[in-house]
């Protein structure tokens, strides 16, 4: 078994593979610093952010190839990079964002454990970015989801952080259950759990259309759990408002980010004709099974719940956790044209979603710290209060908008180009008539900041200069990619291509 | 196959028969002479007090919790000792890797307290 | 009717029943019991399935561990008899629902099991699929299974975090 050609792929492999043992490695480091310096304060997050930085470094120089790498497990390609890139930025942002949280800090608590998680979560989510096998989706998903039921309740002493962790844990049981059913009912089928293996057996054998769709969905509700996609979002309200804020604003953008990726990959190398290659633009669907309509439905019904809901919240985290479903089902509709255009739309569109939700979700936490809760009330006169905070803010509210100059118009046009050209334009339509809807609560906020009862006791909130570099260095490109996106585009069009195995 | 398994199942039944047999046995043949004594609780010699329904530490709970991660290890490592002819050097070099990561959470926990009883 | 068939559906009745005890006993310690055979009938059936290692997987980490810790969860509640396990919150109408969908989803189970042409294999000859599986976790799914010990090291993490009492 074991013989030159295997050991030779396996270095190979192994080179390929750097980023991750990086941050296996600093995971580990970093927990045997955490046991020997047991007091200090931001050593931890110091250690994770060099480990997270080298990681970084080799991942952007990489090559830009495409392989199979552990024997066809996990598939190398520009696509995975990108998703990778996008939850290392994320997982940095996080981390300096965590470091001014007075959350996580109060009382003395220590925030070893919590950097440390971090970290492993990151490589779950790594692995989940470029997994090419049902049984490592699985582990990769497990791997990430067991550090974030910790870090959403790592304020243990706070009753909602506890309650939040118990809900996530209970939902995600059933989930990761659900999934490895539909996994075990692919391997039935096919023989196999490797997606380029899936493929060619759909190809060359007769599948029964039944079984297949129920397979599917439960895989799908497996994935679908992680992005928060309607119906499976129930936990997520609750475990966005329970959670530590820079934890709602992680889940937010990383885990989603990492899910779509792992849909789209497992969509397009399973399901779609490999052997149609003279022509990436088109994807043929094998088998009978519409999965576009399934993806359509979920996205719909994710969009328009998500926005509704929100309209009624009093919390901000809440308010942002319907947000994100809503986001969620814009990203959806990327995902139904299933083309490379589609693709590519949901990338630029990810960037850009990064960069606003988690400057929103910064804005709130910097409120929080001075305020001590996320009620929308608190709001009334931030405008006056902190100037620069609520101008950056607005800024924010406008992009998740998607209004122009904004970078959130960005996503949300490449986006709805993408459905339109697709025959979907019924989905078009809704997404417009939800972005509509969504306005009227991101004005609220707003409203409550700069006209609502301005109180003339106007005490000037001071912040740390952390913060506003933070913000600024989040702020600036919500601005600047609304006008100058071209480097945002390339990069995405250049990222489409899915590695669709030997 | 089933042939494999033979002798775990005559082993099985052994057990039950033996088991069976001896308490009917003494269910029948043995004396029934009941003193206040024997009736009691059986607590190994001491005098029972108090109920048998008793809460239990949480310190046993947080003990099985980390031994299922070492079981699980444990049978991690079965297949690979089975198979070591096969995998030689390279699968001794993987399992160190393993072992080494897992090692690094039973250091935590030892550091930690966490198999600490008091 | 062979040997193989009797042990399968001794194995079959036993799992089913000892589950049935399992959902409605009112002593949870007896459902805890229960429980016990119902892992064990499973490995019973892993057995008959020729898969020797997840037999012993079943018996040492479900049967070993997991019910060791269910056991012990039942122990720290001071009520062990007489809990009422049903919420009460339940109406007619939804204990109607749940009924009917679990009818339906039994329905389409079966169905899907006797319709779906499934990829079948032959049963493999070998005494023991334990040397296989050593040689392919070290080869093929060598990466699945360093994964499988990052995930286990931030379970002891997470166990040791949650559990721990509040730092002085």
């Amino acid at each position: 078994m074991i013989d030159e050609i295997f050991l030779s792929q396996l270095k190979q492999s192994v080179d390929l593979f750097l980023p991750e043992t990086i941050l296996v490695a600093t995971f580990i480091i970093a927990l045997i610093f955490d046991l020997i310096y047991k007091n200090s304060r931001y050593l931890i997050a110091v250690i994770s952010i060099i480990g997270l930085v080298f990681s970084g470094i080799f991942l952007v120089n990489q090559s830009t190839s495409s392989a199979a790498i552990f024997s066809g497990m996990l598939s190398f390609d520009p696509f995975g990079n990108f998703f990778k890139i996008l939850i290392l930025l994320t997982t940095i942002i996080i981390v300096l964002m965590s470091v001014f949280s007075k959350e996580l800090y109060e009382g003395g608590r220590k925030t070893g454990e919590y950097y440390i998680l971090i970290v492993g979560m990151t490589f779950g989510m790594f692995l989940l970015a470029v997994a090419n096998n049902l049984i490592i989706v699985y582990l990769a998903i497990e791997t990430m989801s067991i550090s974030s039921y910790i870090l959403a309740g790592y304020t243990k002493e706070i009753k909602r952080a506890s309650e939040a962790s118990l809900k996530y844990v209970i939902f995600g049981a059933v989930s990761s259950g659900m999934m490895i059913y539909g996994i075990s009912l692919i391997y039935g089928l096919t023989g196999s759990l490797t997606f380029d293996a899936i493929n060619s057996a759909m190809i060359s054998s007769d599948i029964s259309g039944l079984t297949l769709l129920i397979a599917g969905l439960m895989i799908i509700a497996g994935i679908g759990y992680k992005i928060s996609a309607v119906p499976f979002h129930f936990w997520t309200p609750d475990v966005y408002e329970g959670a530590p804020i820079t934890i709602t604003a992680y889940l937010s953008v990383a885990s989603k980010a990492a899910g779509f990726a792992v849909l789209i990959r497992f969509l397009k190398v399973s399901f779609f004709d490999s052997t149609n290659y003279a022509n990436d633009e088109i994807w043929t669907l094998i088998g009978t099974i519409d999965w576009q309509i399934v993806i359509a439905i979920l996205s719909v019904l994710t969009m328009t719940l998500g926005n509704l809901v929100a309209l009624w919240q009093t919390n901000m985290k809440r308010l942002l956790a319907y947000s994100s479903i809503a986001h969620a089902g814009y990203i959806l509709m990327g995902v139904v044209v299933m083309t490379d255009i589609g693709v590519t739309s949901v990338l630029i569109y990810f960037f850009v979603y990064m960069i606003m939700n988690l400057g929103a979700f910064l804005v709130v936490m910097i409120i929080a710290n001075k305020t001590g809760n996320e009620d929308i009330q608190k709001y009334n006169g931030i405008g006056h209060k902190a100037p620069f905070v609520s101008a950056c803010m607005v800024i924010f509210l406008i992009s998740l908008t998607g209004l122009p100059p904004t970078a959130g118009f960005i996503g949300k046009w490449a986006v709805f180009t993408a459905v339109l050209k697709s025959e979907y334009i019924w989905l078009a339509v809704v997404g417009v008539l939800n972005s509509v809807v969504s306005l009227y609560y991101y004005v609220k906020i707003f409203r409550n900041m700069y006209i609502r009862n301005f109180e003339d006791d106007s005490e000037i909130y001071e912040f740390s200069p952390g913060t506003y570099i933070l913000l600024i260095i989040l702020a600036v490109p919500t601005l600047i990619f609304g006008i100058y996106f071209t480097p945002l585009l390339d990069w995405a069009e250049s990222s489409v291509k899915i590695f669709l195995g030997v | 196959m089933i042939e494999t398994y033979l002798p775990l199942i005559f082993m099985l039944v052994f057990a039950f028969a033996v088991a069976f047999i001896f308490m009917i046995l003494s269910e029948w043949i043995g004396a029934k002479r009941t003193t206040p004594e024997k009736v009691t609780t059986y607590e190994s010699g001491m005098v029972p007090r108090g109920t048998a329904r008793e809460r239990f530490s949480v310190k046993f709970y947080l003990v099985a919790m980390s031994f299922i991660v070492f079981d699980i290890e444990v049978i991690f490592m079965y297949p690979w000792a089975v198979s070591f002819n096969e995998t030689g050097l390279a699968g001794l070099i993987g399992m160190i890797i393993f072992v080494i990561i897992l090692l690094a959470g039973l250091i935590y926990e030892i550091r930690k307290g966490g198999l600490k009883w008091d | 009717m062979s040997l193989i068939d009797i042990a399968f559906y001794f194995f079959a009745i036993l799992i089913i029943a000892s589950a049935y005890i399992v959902v409605t006993s009112k002593n949870i310690m007896y459902s805890a019991f229960a429980l016990l055979f119902t892992f064990f009938g499973v490995a019973g059936i892993y057995v008959l399935l020729n898969a020797d290692f997840l037999a012993i997987t079943q018996i040492v980490i479900y049967i070993g561990g997991i019910l060791v810790l269910i056991i012990f969860g039942v122990m720290l509640t001071n009520r062990i008899t007489g809990v009422d396990i049903k919420t009460g919150t339940m109406s007619k109408f939804q204990i109607w629902m749940t009924a009917i969908l679990c009818v339906i989803a039994a329905i389409g189970l079966i169905l899907i099991f006797t319709q779906t042409n499934w990829n079948t294999a032959l049963s493999p000859t070998k005494a023991s699929t334990i040397e296989d599986i050593g040689t392919l976790l070290l080869t093929d799914y060598l990466i699945g299974f360093e994964i499988a010990s990052v995930l286990l090291l931030i379970a002891i993490i997470g166990a040791a975090l949650i559990a721990r009492r509040k730092t002085n």
